[in-house]
């Protein structure tokens, strides 16, 4: 079933280094799907291919019927693929409800003289962006903190933040780059739920993710990299007994990847 | 601070400019005062647009090169094509911020200091531009220029025709502080407006900026053209109070003198250039005095200023703009 | 043709220790030392006193020199910029610091060594004429020197305990740090080292071309359009960037002049067309 997104034979190349070799892989719509694979594997070069922060050595990256790889990444954010990432997900010096407000730009439809001057359809925009924002803020529990400032957050609600403003933009689909990096369990439940919740507004999610429990729990579908090649794309249930894979993680404990 | 407290600061800071100082120099005879006001007013509206390009991330110190061609645009158009003054002002800071967009769309992807020291090139290379062209008359510069002439609408002169005063230097204090006015005013409500807070995306976390769909890029070149564009009025207000320009009426020592001054006010707050303008130059001016101690003296209280206040003068006021701690 | 070559040779060798400084300050501390031309133009004039005035061995003076900067970096380090960059919120504020001890330096020199021209005797007579190249036999010197200053930095970066603590910290502060590196005085030293240079290419020059007050900021500039092509932060970079410049002004010097300032108009833009297409110079390390 063609899906909203596909990668097709996507490969990256930095000098002799090959981050990414010859991925191929469907997105279909509404699904959380999750990007697995030990260190090194090529997880985070494909996000970057995806949102097209990087261009590909050869293959190309499919949204909608369109070709999206090697667009400007702001274009692509527009188009409706967004990106939260790894470290940095956030503007540190600016409130957590500015963050947000912010990450409503794409949506703006005053020009940026508009906004200098203040006319009508500016002060349009920034009433519907603050309505948004404090709609996102709640959801995602951060409604407490909205004056804060962001670089004061701790761990979990900077992730949450990272989300939030993922959402502002209003993608169709959405990359977390490792959402519960450094969480504990609790931290991690509630976070599971958030990034349900981010589907069930309509958003296709693609997780990059270490933290195996919590990948077999939400993800529909899975896909395992392995030095930068495909090793297996289906069903947690599918991954977990998929002989490639666990010899991928070889040397690892059983619990990690949930087996 | 409320808006009407801010209002009133603003009537407040006016009149003190407008009639205050005025009346101080007339009773005390120091009629000089006029033009080391009037010049530390168009060099702090220089010194707002290297602000302006910190405010995006970016170290610049090539503003000298925009006023140099500010300056010159100015007085090729008043003294070869007969246009009015007062239209060269506007017209040399356009000129300058489309120059700055051809030269920006290639520089501004650079950062920290390769960007800075790009922009000190550039300023070598305007004043070798200068020297070089047909049209700037080289190294002899271009003199004589005429005093600016006047401005009516609907038959009421608005501004009187400078030749005819017999204070010319009063005229161009008063026009350079209006000027100012207008520039700071304009430049808090910029920070203060969407187009600030993108600014600031940029400044604090590029890529983010442009995963969320901001065109960086675009903003960039933007945040550029209003600095050279400040740049450029500047220059143009200078050539006429000196009535001349030389390829050496701006230089290298400039352009890192408008960063100082910002540096020196803060980075964080719109009246940064401002303060630090005043303080670098008038203290500067003061020290004269001191003689050949001058330059003594100025290093050591400024080295001192920045152990104590390495975050600007204001910010003895408390946080101004948000910034990001590093 | 060789003449050239030679010429730019023995600039370029100048150029790069004291981009080297420049770099190593830099790389350690994301500093841009202003005042690395006024270094240099002090440690000229500390030699010119100690050879030229008081007429001991040339050798005392350069080490007098070299001495006198390491000691005015350690202390500018630990009371200036250890304190502004502790206590600033925005990295670029050490330039305006770096600005005003520049200011302070050039203030100083100019009241104690006055503002003309300096000179001293030369440290060899002769010159070595081998028909297609004629270079006095003292530029041969201070040249073979600079290129053994510069093979001695190197070895000390590379081997010395010092050199790769240092190198550790460029590379990455906070994992130096954890490593259990003590930052504060590898900032001094480094400081300490990058000044060093500066006044030593100052006093090595001083007995070929002399010395005074005012080259302090022009040299300062050179030094950072090196670094420029070369790359900040890295030693190779330095290197190729003080050479590269040696080169390009030995050719301009001896091809363009005819040509007066359109050399450097040239030279300038190329400079900045070829940085929009490799913005961090040859080799350099990335900003931030």
């Amino acid at each position: 079933m063609e899906g909203i997104l596909q990668a097709v034979n996507l490969t990256k190349r930095y000098g002799g280094l090959v981050a990414v070799n010859d991925v191929s892989f469907n997105v279909i719509e509404r699904e959380i799907l999750s990007v697995i694979g030990p260190n090194g594997a090529g997880k985070s070069t494909l996000f970057k291919l995806i949102a097209s922060f990087v261009r590909p050595t050869s293959g190309k990256v499919v949204f909608q019927g369109e070709r999206i790889s090697g667009r400007a990444p702001h274009l692509v954010a527009r188009i409706g693929v967004v990106r939260t990432f790894q470290e940095a997900t956030i503007f540190k010096g600016m409130s957590v409800r500015d963050n947000v407000i912010i990450a409503h730009h794409l949506r703006s439809r005053a020009n940026l003289f508009g906004f200098f001057l203040g006319t009508r359809t500016a002060r349009a925009d920034e009433a519907d962006f603050a309505r948004s924002a404090d709609d996102i803020l709640n959801f995602l529990g951060l409604s407490e903190l909205r004056d804060e400032q962001a670089s004061a957050l701790p761990q979990g609600h900077l992730r949450a933040l990272g989300i939030a403003i993922g959402l502002a933009t209003n993608p169709k689909v959405l990359l977390l780059d490792e959402p519960f990096a450094g969480m504990n369990h609790d931290e991690t439940m509630r976070a599971v739920e958030m990034v349900r919740g981010v589907r069930d507004r309509g958003v296709t999610v693609m997780l990059v993710e270490h933290d195996m429990p919590a990948v077999m729990r939400i993800s529909d579908r899975i896909v395992v990299l392995n030095f930068g090649e495909k090793i297996a794309e289906g069903t947690p249930a599918e991954i977990q007994r998929d002989e490639k894979v666990i010899e991928a993680y070889l040397g690892v404990e059983d619990e990690t990847i949930g087996v | 601070m409320t808006a009407v407290a801010r209002a009133a600061g603003l009537l407040v800071l006016a009149i003190v400019l407008l009639a205050g100082v005025p009346a101080m120099i007339a009773l005390t005879g120091r009629f000089d005062l006029y033009y080391t006001f009037t010049l530390i007013s168009l060099l702090a509206i220089a010194s707002a647009g290297v602000w302006v390009t910190f405010y995006i991330g970016r170290i610049n110190i090539g503003q000298a090169a925009y006023a140099l061609i500010g300056g010159y645009v100015s007085a090729i158009l008043v003294s070869a094509y007969g246009v009015s003054f007062w239209l060269t002002v506007p017209i040399a800071g356009l000129f300058c911020a489309a120059a700055s967009v051809l030269i920006g769309l290639p520089i501004l992807r650079l950062r920290g200091v390769y960007f800075a020291m790009v922009t000190l090139v550039s300023t070598e290379v305007a004043r070798l531009l200068a020297l070089a062209l047909p049209i700037t008359g080289g190294a002899k510069g271009m003199v004589n220029l005429p005093l600016p002439g006047p401005v009516s609408v609907f038959g009421v002169t608005l501004i009187p025709d400078f030749t005819s005063l017999g204070n010319p230097r009063f005229a161009f204090y008063i026009v350079s502080v209006v000027l100012m006015f207008v520039v700071f005013i304009a430049l808090y409500r910029l920070v203060h407006s969407r187009v600030g807070n993108l600014f600031l995306s940029l400044q604090q976390n590029e890529e983010l900026a442009s995963s969320i769909g901001i065109n960086i890029a675009y903003l960039r070149v933007i945040a550029y053209a209003v600095s050279s564009f400040f740049g450029g009025v500047a220059g143009a207000m200078f050539a006429a109070i000196s009535q001349s320009v030389y390829p050496s009426s701006f230089t290298v020592a400039d352009s890192v003198n408008f960063m100082l001054n910002c540096f020196l006010g803060g980075l964080g707050y719109v009246l940064g250039p401002l303060v630090g303008t005043f303080v670098l130059r008038f203290g500067w001016d003061l020290l004269f005095e001191a003689q050949q101690y001058q330059l003594l003296i100025y290093s050591v209280v400024l080295i001192a200023l920045m152990l104590v206040l390495p975050n600007g003068l204001l910010s003895l006021f408390g946080r101004g703009r948000r910034k990001a701690a590093r | 043709m060789e003449q050239v070559i030679v010429n730019g040779l023995y600039l370029g060798a100048q150029y790069a220790l004291i981009a080297l400084g420049l770099t190593l300050i830099f790389a350690l501390m994301n500093v841009l030392n202003f005042a690395h031309g006024q270094m240099y133009v002090l440690g000229g004039f500390v030699t010119y006193t100690v050879y030229g005035q008081w007429h001991l061995p040339f050798v005392v003076a350069l080490i007098a020199s070299s001495v006198t900067l390491a000691v005015l970096g350690a202390l500018i380090e630990k009371f200036l910029f250890r304190t502004v960059i502790r206590r600033s919120t925005r990295e670029e504020s050490t330039m305006l610091l770096a600005a005003a001890i520049a200011f302070l330096f050039d203030a100083v020199i100019l009241l104690v060594f006055g503002e003309k021209q300096r000179g001293v005797p030369k440290i060899l007579d002769g010159v070595l004429n081998t028909g297609s190249v004629i270079i006095p036999y003292d530029r041969i010197l201070v040249g073979c020197l600079a290129v053994v200053f510069i093979i001695a930095f190197m070895l000390f970066m590379q081997f010395s305990r010092t050199g790769r603590a240092m190198r550790a910290l460029a590379q990455d502060r906070v994992a130096a740090q954890l490593m259990g590196i003590n930052v504060d005085r590898y900032s001094m030293i480094g400081f300490a080292v990058g000044a060093l240079l500066a006044g030593l290419v100052g006093g090595l020059l001083v007995a070929i071309t002399g010395i005074n007050s005012g080259i302090g900021g022009p040299i300062s500039i050179k030094a950072f359009m090196m670094v420029m092509i070369g790359g900040a932060g890295v030693v190779g970079g330095a290197i190729a960037g003080g050479f590269i410049l040696g080169m390009l002004e030995a050719v301009g010097l001896s091809v363009l002049h005819a040509y007066g300032d359109i050399t450097y108009l040239v030279i300038f833009a190329s400079l900045m067309v070829f940085l929009s297409i490799r913005p961090n110079g040859l080799m350099g390390k990335p900003w931030g």
